[in-house]
């Protein structure tokens, strides 16, 4: 069994008081929770602190924990004789258990973070996985492949980590963060409560070509100076084929032609748009002619593009 | 069970008010409160058949655990549910402007 330091987890002192170990966990909470965290790894950090706080907020289970003695986080420890024979397991060798999953053993209640433990039905815990698709995956619909390791409380009253495996179809037309949810999949419940659901958590990988904003996508649009001075009819990549699309003289760097649903699909009907945001690009290099006819155009163009620039700036 | 398909619920499907307090752990109260703060949107029905959209599951989840993990009452969730709402919306803003910018 691995040792973790609660004490550690919340950044408090073994002695500290159950007023600071409160203001320890507000403190943590409020930074690392992962409604409002961003940050990498806050999730897992708010997880360990939320663990260790369940544990030393209540007198009966700090007690508890303080007596497992003091120990090296992640130092393998075996809890006293006493232990052993109140929570031997089959075999008589310990097995990889969690701290949190021994104290619901020794009967401090299952229930999920800060709610009351005792023998009222308590809902199984929601299960998340998370997946990364392809666009043309969102797009067309999948099904995705999952592994879990599941704590199941046994008849016995024993806590072991189950794997539970499946597969969860993904219709087409999801986006980026988008979750699914299939109910009554997720962890038993105890005590006649009803079962916890699963949930799909779908993420976008980056693609080559296009960037996903909800349905629509985006695509850079490289164009020659004169392909837009002169107007031109382009053919751009959409994500099933081609589309033709008319560059209108004059337009502007930056600017986005839009072909409408020509994005991602929606779940039922219709789709989001493609927009090709215009980039003028130069040849990397000039040919003889091609200086010759820009020269040309320097020596009869008129236009002077940074007239505003001149002189003392004005108002308005 | 390895080869079972699961299929997810219909994201678009009304969601009963009995199965969102089930799957959020909120209380009746406090998703009335909620819905007069105007922070979830009542799909249809009356008050004691409302029905939801599924996305307002994931606000009452979110809600559940704003209250166990931070001790909030309902005007306090619906307070940070606001905000968090707000963040998502520029943080939506901020990647359609980015891409539209040259990569």
């Amino acid at each position: 069994m691995k040792f973790k330091d609660y004490y550690a987890a919340l950044e408090v002192e073994r002695d500290a008081s159950a007023e600071d170990i409160k203001k320890a966990y507000r403190r943590l909470a409020r930074r690392y929770h992962p409604d409002v965290a961003k940050e990498e790894g806050a999730e897992d950090r708010f997880k360990a602190i939320s663990e260790a706080y369940q544990t030393l907020s209540d007198p009966e289970k700090r007690q508890a924990y303080d007596d497992l003695g003091r120990h090296r986080p992640g130092e393998e420890f075996h809890p006293s004789p006493d232990w052993e024979t109140r929570f031997r397991r089959d075999g008589g060798q310990p097995q990889e258990v969690d701290l949190a999953d021994l104290f619901e053993q020794m009967g401090f209640g299952a229930g999920g973070w800060g709610r009351p433990a005792g023998p009222v039905p308590i809902r199984g815990q929601d299960l998340e996985v998370a997946t990364e698709l392809t666009l043309e995956q969102a797009a067309q619909g999948t099904e995705v492949s999952f592994n879990l390791s599941v704590p199941t409380l046994q008849s016995d009253g024993r806590v072991q980590r189950e794997t539970r495996s499946g597969r969860i179809r993904v219709p087409r037309g999801v986006i980026e963060g988008e979750r699914l949810r299939v109910p009554g999949r997720g962890g038993a419940g105890i005590g006649g409560g009803p079962a916890g659901d699963l949930y799909l958590d779908i993420h976008l990988k980056p693609h080559p070509r296009f960037r996903a904003v909800g349905h629509d996508l985006y695509l850079d649009v490289p164009i020659a100076p004169w392909e837009i001075a002169l107007g031109a009819e382009i053919t751009l990549p959409s994500l099933d084929g081609t589309a033709r699309v008319r560059v209108q003289p004059g337009m502007r760097n930056g600017q986005k032609l839009r072909l409408a649903g020509k994005g991602l699909p929606h779940r039922r009907e219709g789709a989001g748009d493609l927009y090709g945001v215009l980039q003028i690009v130069m040849p990397p290099e000039l040919s003889e002619r091609e200086r010759e006819l820009f020269q040309q155009l320097a020596d009869a163009s008129s236009f002077h593009p940074r007239l505003h620039l001149e002189g003392v700036p004005t108002d308005g | 069970m390895a080869d079972d398909l699961l299929i997810p619920d219909d994201n678009e499907s009304p969601l009963p008010l009995e199965e969102l307090l089930s799957a959020s752990g909120l209380v009746q109260e406090e998703v009335i409160e909620l819905v007069q703060f105007g922070v979830f949107q009542v799909a249809g029905g009356s008050e004691p058949t409302w029905t939801f959209h599924s996305r307002t599951l994931t606000l009452a989840r979110r809600a559940a655990r704003l209250r166990d993990d931070f001790g909030l009452n309902v005007s306090g969730m619906a307070l940070a549910l606001t905000y968090l709402d707000r963040i998502e919306a520029l943080e939506q803003r901020l990647r359609e402007l980015e891409s539209q910018l040259p990569r």
